[in-house]
Protein backbone atom coordinates (compact mmCIF):
# COMPACT_ATOMS: atom_id res chain seq x y z
CA UNK A 1 0.00 0.00 0.00
CA UNK A 2 2.83 2.33 0.30
CA UNK A 3 2.49 5.49 2.68
CA UNK A 4 -0.91 6.56 2.99
CA UNK A 5 -3.22 9.05 4.50
CA UNK A 6 -6.01 7.51 5.59
CA UNK A 7 -5.30 5.06 8.57
CA UNK A 8 -4.11 1.45 7.53
CA UNK A 9 -6.38 -0.11 10.07
CA UNK A 10 -8.58 -1.76 9.98
CA UNK A 11 -11.61 -0.46 12.11
CA UNK A 12 -13.22 -2.83 14.41
CA UNK A 13 -16.33 -3.09 12.21
CA UNK A 14 -14.11 -4.67 9.56
CA UNK A 15 -12.77 -7.08 11.38
CA UNK A 16 -15.98 -8.34 12.56
CA UNK A 17 -16.91 -8.34 8.66
CA UNK A 18 -14.03 -10.02 7.96
CA UNK A 19 -14.42 -12.95 10.65
CA UNK A 20 -18.10 -13.34 9.57
CA UNK A 21 -16.26 -13.95 6.13
CA UNK A 22 -14.21 -16.27 7.14
CA UNK A 23 -16.63 -18.10 9.23
CA UNK A 24 -18.93 -18.55 6.29
CA UNK A 25 -15.59 -20.45 4.44
CA UNK A 26 -14.67 -22.22 7.19
CA UNK A 27 -18.38 -23.42 7.21
CA UNK A 28 -18.25 -24.26 3.63
CA UNK A 29 -15.52 -26.62 4.27
CA UNK A 30 -17.20 -28.01 7.01
CA UNK A 31 -20.32 -28.47 5.31
CA UNK A 32 -18.81 -29.52 2.44
CA UNK A 33 -16.85 -32.51 4.40
CA UNK A 34 -20.27 -33.79 5.57
CA UNK A 35 -21.75 -33.87 2.54
CA UNK A 36 -18.19 -35.65 1.11
CA UNK A 37 -19.02 -37.67 3.85
CA UNK A 38 -22.50 -39.21 3.24
CA UNK A 39 -21.13 -39.27 -0.91
CA UNK A 40 -18.46 -41.72 0.04
CA UNK A 41 -20.86 -43.66 2.54
CA UNK A 42 -23.33 -43.88 -0.32
CA UNK A 43 -20.97 -45.52 -2.86
CA UNK A 44 -19.77 -47.89 -0.18
CA UNK A 45 -23.62 -49.07 0.47
CA UNK A 46 -24.12 -49.56 -3.13
CA UNK A 47 -20.61 -51.28 -4.29
CA UNK A 48 -20.37 -53.43 -0.67
CA UNK A 49 -24.20 -53.98 -0.65
CA UNK A 50 -24.86 -52.75 2.64
CA UNK A 51 -28.88 -52.55 2.39
CA UNK A 52 -28.93 -52.32 6.28
CA UNK A 53 -26.64 -49.38 5.97
CA UNK A 54 -29.19 -47.46 3.21
CA UNK A 55 -31.32 -45.56 6.26
CA UNK A 56 -28.32 -44.06 7.97
CA UNK A 57 -27.44 -42.41 4.11
CA UNK A 58 -31.10 -41.10 4.70
CA UNK A 59 -30.84 -40.04 8.24
CA UNK A 60 -27.60 -38.21 7.40
CA UNK A 61 -29.60 -35.85 5.14
CA UNK A 62 -31.86 -34.13 7.76
CA UNK A 63 -28.82 -32.15 9.68
CA UNK A 64 -27.28 -31.39 5.68
CA UNK A 65 -30.52 -30.15 4.75
CA UNK A 66 -30.82 -27.88 7.99
CA UNK A 67 -27.37 -26.80 7.45
CA UNK A 68 -27.64 -25.43 4.22
CA UNK A 69 -30.76 -23.41 5.58
CA UNK A 70 -28.77 -21.69 8.23
CA UNK A 71 -25.38 -21.21 6.04
CA UNK A 72 -27.61 -20.10 3.55
CA UNK A 73 -29.64 -17.29 5.95
CA UNK A 74 -26.00 -16.71 7.10
CA UNK A 75 -25.21 -14.90 3.80
CA UNK A 76 -28.26 -13.79 3.27
CA UNK A 77 -27.83 -11.70 6.67
CA UNK A 78 -24.18 -10.58 5.43
CA UNK A 79 -25.54 -9.82 1.97
CA UNK A 80 -27.90 -7.61 3.29
CA UNK A 81 -26.07 -5.44 6.29
CA UNK A 82 -22.52 -5.41 4.90
CA UNK A 83 -23.15 -4.18 0.70
CA UNK A 84 -20.21 -6.00 0.26
CA UNK A 85 -18.63 -5.26 -3.22
CA UNK A 86 -15.58 -6.78 -5.43
CA UNK A 87 -14.11 -10.07 -3.90
CA UNK A 88 -16.15 -10.34 -1.04
CA UNK A 89 -19.25 -9.94 -3.25
CA UNK A 90 -17.97 -12.47 -5.44
CA UNK A 91 -17.37 -14.79 -2.28
CA UNK A 92 -20.52 -14.14 -0.73
CA UNK A 93 -22.78 -14.73 -4.44
CA UNK A 94 -20.49 -17.74 -5.04
CA UNK A 95 -21.45 -19.04 -1.76
CA UNK A 96 -24.74 -19.17 -2.38
CA UNK A 97 -24.43 -21.29 -5.48
CA UNK A 98 -21.61 -23.66 -3.64
CA UNK A 99 -24.50 -23.88 -0.83
CA UNK A 100 -26.92 -25.38 -3.56
CA UNK A 101 -24.18 -27.33 -5.10
CA UNK A 102 -23.64 -29.23 -1.62
CA UNK A 103 -27.50 -29.67 -0.55
CA UNK A 104 -27.91 -31.22 -3.99
CA UNK A 105 -25.35 -33.29 -3.58
CA UNK A 106 -26.76 -34.76 -0.39
CA UNK A 107 -29.75 -35.43 -1.74
CA UNK A 108 -27.87 -37.42 -4.75
CA UNK A 109 -26.22 -39.55 -2.29
CA UNK A 110 -30.13 -40.20 -0.94
CA UNK A 111 -31.37 -40.91 -4.13
CA UNK A 112 -28.60 -43.91 -5.40
CA UNK A 113 -29.09 -45.59 -1.80
CA UNK A 114 -32.95 -45.31 -2.55
CA UNK A 115 -32.38 -46.77 -5.87
CA UNK A 116 -30.21 -49.62 -4.40
CA UNK A 117 -32.89 -50.18 -1.93
CA UNK A 118 -35.31 -51.01 -4.29
CA UNK A 119 -33.20 -53.00 -6.25
CA UNK A 120 -33.13 -55.09 -3.21
CA UNK A 121 -29.11 -55.13 -3.90
CA UNK A 122 -27.24 -54.70 -7.44
CA UNK A 123 -27.13 -57.45 -9.25
CA UNK A 124 -24.72 -60.19 -9.47
CA UNK A 125 -22.82 -59.08 -13.01
CA UNK A 126 -19.27 -58.55 -12.22
CA UNK A 127 -19.06 -55.83 -15.02
CA UNK A 128 -21.51 -53.86 -13.74
CA UNK A 129 -20.55 -53.89 -10.74
CA UNK A 130 -17.08 -53.42 -11.14
CA UNK A 131 -17.99 -50.01 -12.79
CA UNK A 132 -19.86 -48.82 -10.48
CA UNK A 133 -17.81 -49.08 -7.94
CA UNK A 134 -14.83 -47.49 -9.66
CA UNK A 135 -17.86 -44.56 -10.70
CA UNK A 136 -18.63 -44.14 -7.00
CA UNK A 137 -14.62 -43.80 -6.46
CA UNK A 138 -14.38 -41.53 -9.24
CA UNK A 139 -17.67 -39.25 -8.39
CA UNK A 140 -16.58 -38.78 -4.92
CA UNK A 141 -13.23 -37.84 -6.17
CA UNK A 142 -14.23 -35.19 -8.06
CA UNK A 143 -16.68 -33.95 -5.58
CA UNK A 144 -14.01 -33.95 -3.19
CA UNK A 145 -11.55 -31.76 -4.76
CA UNK A 146 -14.26 -29.40 -5.01
CA UNK A 147 -14.52 -29.41 -1.45
CA UNK A 148 -10.55 -29.46 -1.10
CA UNK A 149 -10.61 -26.29 -3.59
CA UNK A 150 -13.19 -24.14 -1.23
CA UNK A 151 -10.26 -25.63 1.76
CA UNK A 152 -7.10 -24.39 -0.01
CA UNK A 153 -9.13 -21.26 -1.92
CA UNK A 154 -7.03 -22.65 -4.88
CA UNK A 155 -8.12 -21.42 -8.28
CA UNK A 156 -6.39 -24.17 -10.25
CA UNK A 157 -8.34 -26.65 -9.04
CA UNK A 158 -11.70 -25.23 -10.92
CA UNK A 159 -9.31 -24.81 -13.76
CA UNK A 160 -8.46 -28.51 -13.82
CA UNK A 161 -12.01 -29.83 -13.08
CA UNK A 162 -13.59 -30.08 -16.29
CA UNK A 163 -10.82 -32.06 -17.91
CA UNK A 164 -11.12 -34.26 -14.69
CA UNK A 165 -14.28 -35.25 -14.81
CA UNK A 166 -13.75 -36.84 -18.13
CA UNK A 167 -13.17 -40.14 -16.33
CA UNK A 168 -16.05 -39.88 -14.24
CA UNK A 169 -18.32 -39.16 -17.60
CA UNK A 170 -16.13 -42.04 -19.80
CA UNK A 171 -17.29 -44.35 -16.42
CA UNK A 172 -20.79 -43.12 -16.95
CA UNK A 173 -21.14 -44.01 -20.48
CA UNK A 174 -19.39 -47.41 -20.29
CA UNK A 175 -22.03 -48.48 -17.02
CA UNK A 176 -24.96 -46.95 -19.86
CA UNK A 177 -23.48 -49.61 -22.70
CA UNK A 178 -22.64 -52.21 -20.13
CA UNK A 179 -26.78 -51.92 -18.79
CA UNK A 180 -27.68 -51.67 -22.28
CA UNK A 181 -25.81 -54.88 -23.66
CA UNK A 182 -27.28 -56.79 -20.58
CA UNK A 183 -31.05 -55.28 -20.95
CA UNK A 184 -32.82 -58.34 -21.63
CA UNK A 185 -31.22 -60.51 -18.66
CA UNK A 186 -31.93 -57.09 -16.04
CA UNK A 187 -34.84 -56.42 -17.06
CA UNK A 188 -36.33 -52.40 -17.87
CA UNK A 189 -36.55 -51.65 -14.17
CA UNK A 190 -33.46 -52.73 -13.47
CA UNK A 191 -31.61 -51.62 -15.85
CA UNK A 192 -33.70 -47.87 -15.50
CA UNK A 193 -32.76 -48.21 -11.77
CA UNK A 194 -28.94 -48.46 -12.87
CA UNK A 195 -29.05 -45.95 -15.58
CA UNK A 196 -30.61 -43.62 -12.53
CA UNK A 197 -28.04 -44.59 -10.36
CA UNK A 198 -25.03 -43.70 -12.71
CA UNK A 199 -26.25 -40.36 -13.60
CA UNK A 200 -26.61 -39.43 -10.05
CA UNK A 201 -22.81 -40.97 -9.24
CA UNK A 202 -22.29 -38.09 -12.51
CA UNK A 203 -24.00 -35.39 -11.58
CA UNK A 204 -22.48 -35.16 -7.97
CA UNK A 205 -19.06 -35.12 -10.02
CA UNK A 206 -20.29 -32.43 -11.75
CA UNK A 207 -21.50 -30.54 -8.62
CA UNK A 208 -17.66 -30.78 -7.35
CA UNK A 209 -16.52 -29.49 -10.31
CA UNK A 210 -18.80 -25.96 -10.13
CA UNK A 211 -17.89 -25.89 -6.55
CA UNK A 212 -14.27 -25.68 -7.98
CA UNK A 213 -15.07 -23.17 -10.59
CA UNK A 214 -17.20 -21.11 -8.34
CA UNK A 215 -13.89 -20.95 -6.30
CA UNK A 216 -11.72 -19.65 -9.72
CA UNK A 217 -14.46 -17.17 -10.22
CA UNK A 218 -14.00 -16.01 -6.16
CA UNK A 219 -10.18 -15.65 -6.58
CA UNK A 220 -9.88 -14.40 -10.02
CA UNK A 221 -13.20 -12.58 -11.03
CA UNK A 222 -13.11 -15.25 -14.02
CA UNK A 223 -14.90 -18.71 -14.61
CA UNK A 224 -12.50 -21.07 -16.15
CA UNK A 225 -13.59 -20.80 -19.45
CA UNK A 226 -13.17 -17.18 -19.26
CA UNK A 227 -9.80 -17.50 -18.38
CA UNK B 1 -18.82 20.67 -32.64
CA UNK B 2 -15.06 20.40 -32.09
CA UNK B 3 -14.89 23.04 -34.77
CA UNK B 4 -17.62 25.03 -33.56
CA UNK B 5 -16.70 25.11 -29.90
CA UNK B 6 -15.76 28.74 -28.82
CA UNK B 7 -14.37 29.25 -25.34
CA UNK B 8 -13.04 32.83 -26.22
CA UNK B 9 -14.84 36.01 -24.26
CA UNK B 10 -17.85 36.58 -26.66
CA UNK B 11 -16.93 40.27 -26.02
CA UNK B 12 -14.75 41.44 -28.81
CA UNK B 13 -12.54 43.34 -27.76
CA UNK B 14 -12.58 46.03 -30.60
CA UNK B 15 -15.99 46.76 -30.74
CA UNK B 16 -17.42 45.92 -27.59
CA UNK B 17 -20.74 44.28 -28.93
CA UNK B 18 -21.97 40.66 -27.96
CA UNK B 19 -20.92 37.31 -29.78
CA UNK B 20 -22.58 35.45 -31.89
CA UNK B 21 -22.71 32.08 -29.70
CA UNK B 22 -26.91 31.35 -29.43
CA UNK B 23 -27.78 30.40 -26.12
CA UNK B 24 -31.32 28.92 -26.84
CA UNK B 25 -31.42 25.93 -25.09
CA UNK B 26 -31.96 22.93 -27.13
CA UNK B 27 -35.80 22.25 -27.77
CA UNK B 28 -38.06 21.22 -25.30
CA UNK B 29 -38.97 17.20 -25.27
CA UNK B 30 -42.14 15.95 -24.96
CA UNK B 31 -42.69 15.25 -20.76
CA UNK B 32 -40.32 13.76 -19.10
CA UNK B 33 -37.23 12.85 -20.33
CA UNK B 34 -36.96 9.04 -21.57
CA UNK B 35 -35.13 6.68 -19.53
CA UNK B 36 -32.82 4.83 -21.57
CA UNK B 37 -30.34 2.86 -19.67
CA UNK B 38 -27.14 3.44 -18.45
CA UNK B 39 -23.79 1.86 -19.77
CA UNK B 40 -20.37 2.63 -20.22
CA UNK B 41 -20.09 3.06 -24.50
CA UNK B 42 -16.37 2.96 -25.69
CA UNK B 43 -18.33 4.22 -28.80
CA UNK B 44 -18.94 7.33 -27.14
CA UNK B 45 -16.60 10.74 -28.19
CA UNK B 46 -14.30 11.69 -25.49
CA UNK B 47 -15.53 15.37 -24.24
CA UNK B 48 -13.00 15.59 -21.76
CA UNK B 49 -9.60 14.81 -21.53
CA UNK B 50 -7.27 14.51 -18.99
CA UNK B 51 -3.66 14.11 -20.02
CA UNK B 52 -0.88 13.82 -17.44
CA UNK B 53 -2.81 15.92 -15.18
CA UNK B 54 -0.80 17.47 -12.49
CA UNK B 55 -1.95 20.27 -10.20
CA UNK B 56 0.10 22.47 -7.68
CA UNK B 57 -1.03 24.79 -5.03
CA UNK B 58 2.55 27.04 -5.22
CA UNK B 59 5.10 24.72 -4.78
CA UNK B 60 2.45 21.48 -3.09
CA UNK B 61 1.75 19.32 -5.79
CA UNK B 62 -1.99 18.28 -4.72
CA UNK B 63 -2.78 15.77 -7.83
CA UNK B 64 -0.09 13.94 -9.52
CA UNK B 65 -0.51 12.70 -12.98
CA UNK B 66 -3.99 11.82 -14.04
CA UNK B 67 -5.23 10.49 -16.96
CA UNK B 68 -8.79 10.42 -17.89
CA UNK B 69 -10.79 10.15 -20.58
CA UNK B 70 -14.70 11.24 -19.69
CA UNK B 71 -17.06 10.43 -22.51
CA UNK B 72 -20.11 12.28 -23.74
CA UNK B 73 -23.32 11.72 -22.13
CA UNK B 74 -22.09 8.97 -19.51
CA UNK B 75 -21.70 9.65 -15.65
CA UNK B 76 -18.14 9.48 -14.52
CA UNK B 77 -17.79 9.25 -10.96
CA UNK B 78 -14.26 10.46 -8.88
CA UNK B 79 -14.02 8.17 -5.42
CA UNK B 80 -11.25 8.43 -2.85
CA UNK B 81 -10.57 9.16 0.60
CA UNK B 82 -10.58 12.68 1.95
CA UNK B 83 -7.38 14.48 0.72
CA UNK B 84 -7.28 12.52 -2.48
CA UNK B 85 -7.63 15.32 -5.20
CA UNK B 86 -10.89 14.69 -6.77
CA UNK B 87 -12.30 17.42 -5.97
CA UNK B 88 -9.33 19.72 -6.71
CA UNK B 89 -9.68 17.86 -10.36
CA UNK B 90 -13.17 18.23 -10.73
CA UNK B 91 -12.58 22.02 -10.29
CA UNK B 92 -9.26 22.33 -12.62
CA UNK B 93 -12.45 21.44 -15.58
CA UNK B 94 -13.83 24.92 -15.21
CA UNK B 95 -11.42 26.75 -13.91
CA UNK B 96 -12.66 27.15 -10.36
CA UNK B 97 -9.18 26.36 -9.47
CA UNK B 98 -7.58 29.57 -11.47
CA UNK B 99 -9.54 31.47 -8.23
CA UNK B 100 -6.35 30.07 -6.02
CA UNK B 101 -4.05 32.67 -7.06
CA UNK B 102 -1.04 30.03 -6.62
CA UNK B 103 -3.15 27.06 -7.99
CA UNK B 104 -1.43 26.01 -11.66
CA UNK B 105 -2.27 23.19 -13.54
CA UNK B 106 0.13 20.85 -15.65
CA UNK B 107 -0.35 18.75 -18.60
CA UNK B 108 -3.43 18.94 -20.35
CA UNK B 109 -7.85 18.81 -19.96
CA UNK B 110 -9.18 19.52 -22.91
CA UNK B 111 -12.90 19.98 -23.88
CA UNK B 112 -14.32 19.12 -27.29
CA UNK B 113 -10.73 18.87 -28.30
CA UNK B 114 -9.91 22.81 -27.38
CA UNK B 115 -6.86 22.73 -24.51
CA UNK B 116 -8.92 24.71 -21.80
CA UNK B 117 -5.70 26.24 -20.58
CA UNK B 118 -4.33 27.62 -23.71
CA UNK B 119 -3.99 31.48 -23.73
CA UNK B 120 -7.07 33.47 -24.34
CA UNK B 121 -9.86 30.78 -23.34
CA UNK B 122 -12.20 32.44 -21.07
CA UNK B 123 -13.12 31.12 -17.64
CA UNK B 124 -16.06 32.66 -17.90
CA UNK B 125 -16.92 31.29 -21.14
CA UNK B 126 -15.39 27.77 -19.94
CA UNK B 127 -18.06 27.75 -16.87
CA UNK B 128 -21.20 28.20 -19.51
CA UNK B 129 -20.78 25.15 -21.05
CA UNK B 130 -19.24 23.38 -18.46
CA UNK B 131 -22.31 24.10 -15.35
CA UNK B 132 -21.34 22.92 -11.58
CA UNK B 133 -23.28 22.33 -8.65
CA UNK B 134 -21.75 22.19 -5.32
CA UNK B 135 -21.99 19.97 -2.18
CA UNK B 136 -24.31 22.89 -0.29
CA UNK B 137 -27.37 24.22 -2.19
CA UNK B 138 -26.18 27.54 -3.07
CA UNK B 139 -29.45 29.60 -4.41
CA UNK B 140 -29.50 33.21 -4.79
CA UNK B 141 -31.53 34.81 -1.75
CA UNK B 142 -33.58 35.79 -4.82
CA UNK B 143 -36.89 34.30 -6.30
CA UNK B 144 -37.09 30.96 -8.12
CA UNK B 145 -37.48 32.56 -11.25
CA UNK B 146 -35.03 34.64 -10.70
CA UNK B 147 -32.34 31.76 -9.75
CA UNK B 148 -32.61 30.71 -13.03
CA UNK B 149 -33.12 33.87 -15.18
CA UNK B 150 -30.20 35.22 -14.21
CA UNK B 151 -27.15 33.24 -15.99
CA UNK B 152 -28.66 33.66 -19.30
CA UNK B 153 -29.42 37.16 -18.52
CA UNK B 154 -25.82 37.97 -17.77
CA UNK B 155 -24.39 35.66 -21.23
CA UNK B 156 -26.91 38.02 -23.28
CA UNK B 157 -29.83 35.58 -23.87
CA UNK B 158 -32.06 37.00 -25.76
CA UNK B 159 -34.99 34.75 -26.17
CA UNK B 160 -38.53 34.26 -24.17
CA UNK B 161 -37.11 33.70 -20.69
CA UNK B 162 -40.37 32.71 -19.20
CA UNK B 163 -39.77 29.48 -21.66
CA UNK B 164 -36.45 28.96 -20.92
CA UNK B 165 -37.06 28.92 -16.87
CA UNK B 166 -39.35 26.41 -17.57
CA UNK B 167 -37.72 24.54 -19.62
CA UNK B 168 -34.74 24.02 -17.01
CA UNK B 169 -37.11 23.30 -14.16
CA UNK B 170 -38.79 20.70 -16.31
CA UNK B 171 -35.08 19.08 -16.57
CA UNK B 172 -34.28 19.34 -13.20
CA UNK B 173 -37.66 17.66 -12.27
CA UNK B 174 -38.91 21.24 -10.31
CA UNK B 175 -41.00 22.31 -12.43
CA UNK B 176 -44.68 20.88 -10.93
CA UNK B 177 -43.42 21.28 -7.67
CA UNK B 178 -42.82 25.49 -8.08
CA UNK B 179 -44.55 26.14 -11.57
CA UNK B 180 -47.17 28.08 -8.86
CA UNK B 181 -44.71 30.02 -6.91
CA UNK B 182 -41.60 31.32 -9.17
CA UNK B 183 -41.67 34.48 -7.82
CA UNK B 184 -41.22 33.36 -4.17
CA UNK B 185 -38.00 33.42 -2.63
CA UNK B 186 -35.61 30.18 -3.59
CA UNK B 187 -34.43 29.74 0.25
CA UNK B 188 -37.97 28.49 1.23
CA UNK B 189 -37.45 25.26 -0.58
CA UNK B 190 -36.14 22.23 0.81
CA UNK B 191 -32.97 21.71 0.53
CA UNK B 192 -33.31 19.23 -2.33
CA UNK B 193 -35.50 21.05 -4.00
CA UNK B 194 -32.49 23.65 -3.74
CA UNK B 195 -30.69 21.26 -4.99
CA UNK B 196 -32.83 20.71 -7.88
CA UNK B 197 -33.29 24.59 -8.70
CA UNK B 198 -29.56 25.06 -9.20
CA UNK B 199 -29.11 21.97 -10.97
CA UNK B 200 -32.03 24.19 -13.10
CA UNK B 201 -29.86 27.08 -13.10
CA UNK B 202 -26.36 25.59 -14.42
CA UNK B 203 -28.70 23.79 -17.55
CA UNK B 204 -30.17 27.19 -18.14
CA UNK B 205 -27.03 28.62 -19.36
CA UNK B 206 -27.23 25.28 -21.80
CA UNK B 207 -23.65 23.57 -20.78
CA UNK B 208 -23.23 20.25 -21.95
CA UNK B 209 -21.23 19.28 -18.81
CA UNK B 210 -22.21 19.28 -15.50
CA UNK B 211 -19.63 19.23 -12.62
CA UNK B 212 -21.55 17.72 -9.17
CA UNK B 213 -19.04 18.14 -6.40
CA UNK B 214 -20.70 15.93 -3.56
CA UNK B 215 -24.40 16.89 -4.93
CA UNK B 216 -26.36 14.98 -2.64
CA UNK B 217 -24.62 14.85 0.34
CA UNK B 218 -26.23 17.31 2.50
CA UNK B 219 -29.39 15.86 1.57
CA UNK B 220 -31.86 12.91 3.40
CA UNK B 221 -31.83 9.62 1.43
CA UNK B 222 -35.12 10.45 -0.60
CA UNK B 223 -33.72 13.64 -1.68
CA UNK B 224 -30.66 12.17 -2.87
CA UNK B 225 -32.29 9.42 -4.74
CA UNK B 226 -34.08 12.76 -6.71
CA UNK B 227 -31.18 13.68 -7.41
CA UNK B 228 -29.79 10.12 -8.38
CA UNK B 229 -32.88 9.62 -10.61
CA UNK B 230 -32.51 12.97 -12.13
CA UNK B 231 -29.04 12.48 -12.98
CA UNK B 232 -29.70 9.35 -14.76
CA UNK B 233 -32.73 11.44 -17.16
CA UNK B 234 -30.05 14.13 -17.27
CA UNK B 235 -27.27 11.74 -18.88
CA UNK B 236 -29.24 11.60 -22.58
CA UNK B 237 -28.52 15.25 -23.01
CA UNK B 238 -25.16 15.83 -20.44
CA UNK B 239 -22.21 14.79 -19.76
CA UNK B 240 -21.92 14.16 -15.91
CA UNK B 241 -19.02 14.23 -13.78
CA UNK B 242 -19.80 13.48 -9.86
CA UNK B 243 -17.65 14.12 -6.78
CA UNK B 244 -18.80 11.48 -4.20
CA UNK B 245 -17.53 10.02 -0.47
CA UNK B 246 -20.56 7.71 -1.10
CA UNK B 247 -19.54 4.31 -2.73
CA UNK B 248 -23.02 3.11 -3.46
CA UNK B 249 -24.30 6.50 -5.43
CA UNK B 250 -21.19 5.81 -7.57
CA UNK B 251 -21.80 2.38 -8.13
CA UNK B 252 -25.83 3.15 -8.47
CA UNK B 253 -25.65 6.42 -10.83
CA UNK B 254 -22.00 6.15 -12.87
CA UNK B 255 -21.02 4.68 -16.14
CA UNK B 256 -17.38 4.96 -15.19
CA UNK B 257 -15.09 5.62 -11.94
CA UNK B 258 -11.90 6.70 -11.37
CA UNK B 259 -10.46 5.51 -7.76
CA UNK B 260 -8.04 8.39 -5.94
CA UNK B 261 -5.89 7.91 -3.47
CA UNK B 262 -3.41 9.85 -1.60
CA UNK B 263 0.54 9.65 -1.02
CA UNK B 264 2.01 11.55 1.96
CA UNK B 265 5.46 12.56 1.49
CA UNK B 266 6.91 14.48 4.74
CA UNK B 267 3.50 15.66 6.12
CA UNK B 268 2.32 16.71 2.63
CA UNK B 269 -0.07 14.61 0.74
CA UNK B 270 -0.18 13.90 -2.96
CA UNK B 271 -3.85 12.68 -4.84
CA UNK B 272 -3.38 10.30 -7.52
CA UNK B 273 -5.31 8.24 -9.70
CA UNK B 274 -5.49 4.43 -8.75
CA UNK B 275 -7.69 2.84 -11.07
CA UNK B 276 -10.30 4.22 -13.72
CA UNK B 277 -12.66 1.69 -15.50
CA UNK B 278 -16.01 1.00 -16.08
CA UNK B 279 -18.07 1.27 -12.75
CA UNK B 280 -19.18 -2.28 -13.02
CA UNK B 281 -15.59 -3.29 -13.20
CA UNK B 282 -14.57 -1.06 -10.31
CA UNK B 283 -17.23 -2.98 -7.61
CA UNK B 284 -17.23 -6.46 -9.21
CA UNK B 285 -13.45 -7.07 -10.27
CA UNK B 286 -11.02 -3.90 -9.43
CA UNK B 287 -8.07 -4.43 -10.95
CA UNK B 288 -5.66 -2.84 -7.99
CA UNK B 289 -5.52 -4.03 -4.81
CA UNK B 290 -5.66 -0.65 -3.45
CA UNK B 291 -9.05 -0.07 -5.32
CA UNK B 292 -10.39 -3.17 -3.77
CA UNK B 293 -8.71 -2.64 -0.27
CA UNK B 294 -10.86 1.00 -0.22
CA UNK B 295 -14.27 -0.04 -1.39
CA UNK B 296 -14.22 -3.42 0.28
CA UNK B 297 -13.94 -0.53 3.57
CA UNK B 298 -10.73 -2.51 4.45
CA UNK B 299 -8.96 0.71 4.95
CA UNK B 300 -10.26 4.83 5.44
Amino acid sequence: MGDTTHDNHETELRHHYDDELEEIRANLVDFGTMVLTNVRHSGEVVTENLLDEVADVRAADGPINSRYSELESKVFEILALQQPVARDLRFLVASTRVLYELERSGDLAVNIVKTLARLDGLPSDPIIQSLLNRLSISSAKMFASGVQALASMDPQIGVDADDEDQETDKLTRDLYQAVTERQEELGLETAVALFRMGRFFERIADHGVNIAENVTFVVTAKFPDEI
Amino acid sequence: MTDSIDLVSDTDAETGKSGTRDPTPTPRVSGRPRVTGGTPNDANKVIIDFKDVDVYYGDFHAVDSVTVPVREKEITAFIGPSGCGKSTVLRSINRMNDLIESARVEGTITYHGVDLYAPGVDPVEVRRHIGMVFQKPNPFPKSIYENIAFGPKIAGFKGNMDDLVEESLLRAALWNEVKDRLTETALALSGGQQQRLCIARAIATSPDVLLMDEPASALDPIATLRIEDLMYELKQDYTIIIVTHNMQQAARVSDRTAFFSVDVNEGRRTGRLVEFTETAKIFTSPQQRETEDYITGRFG
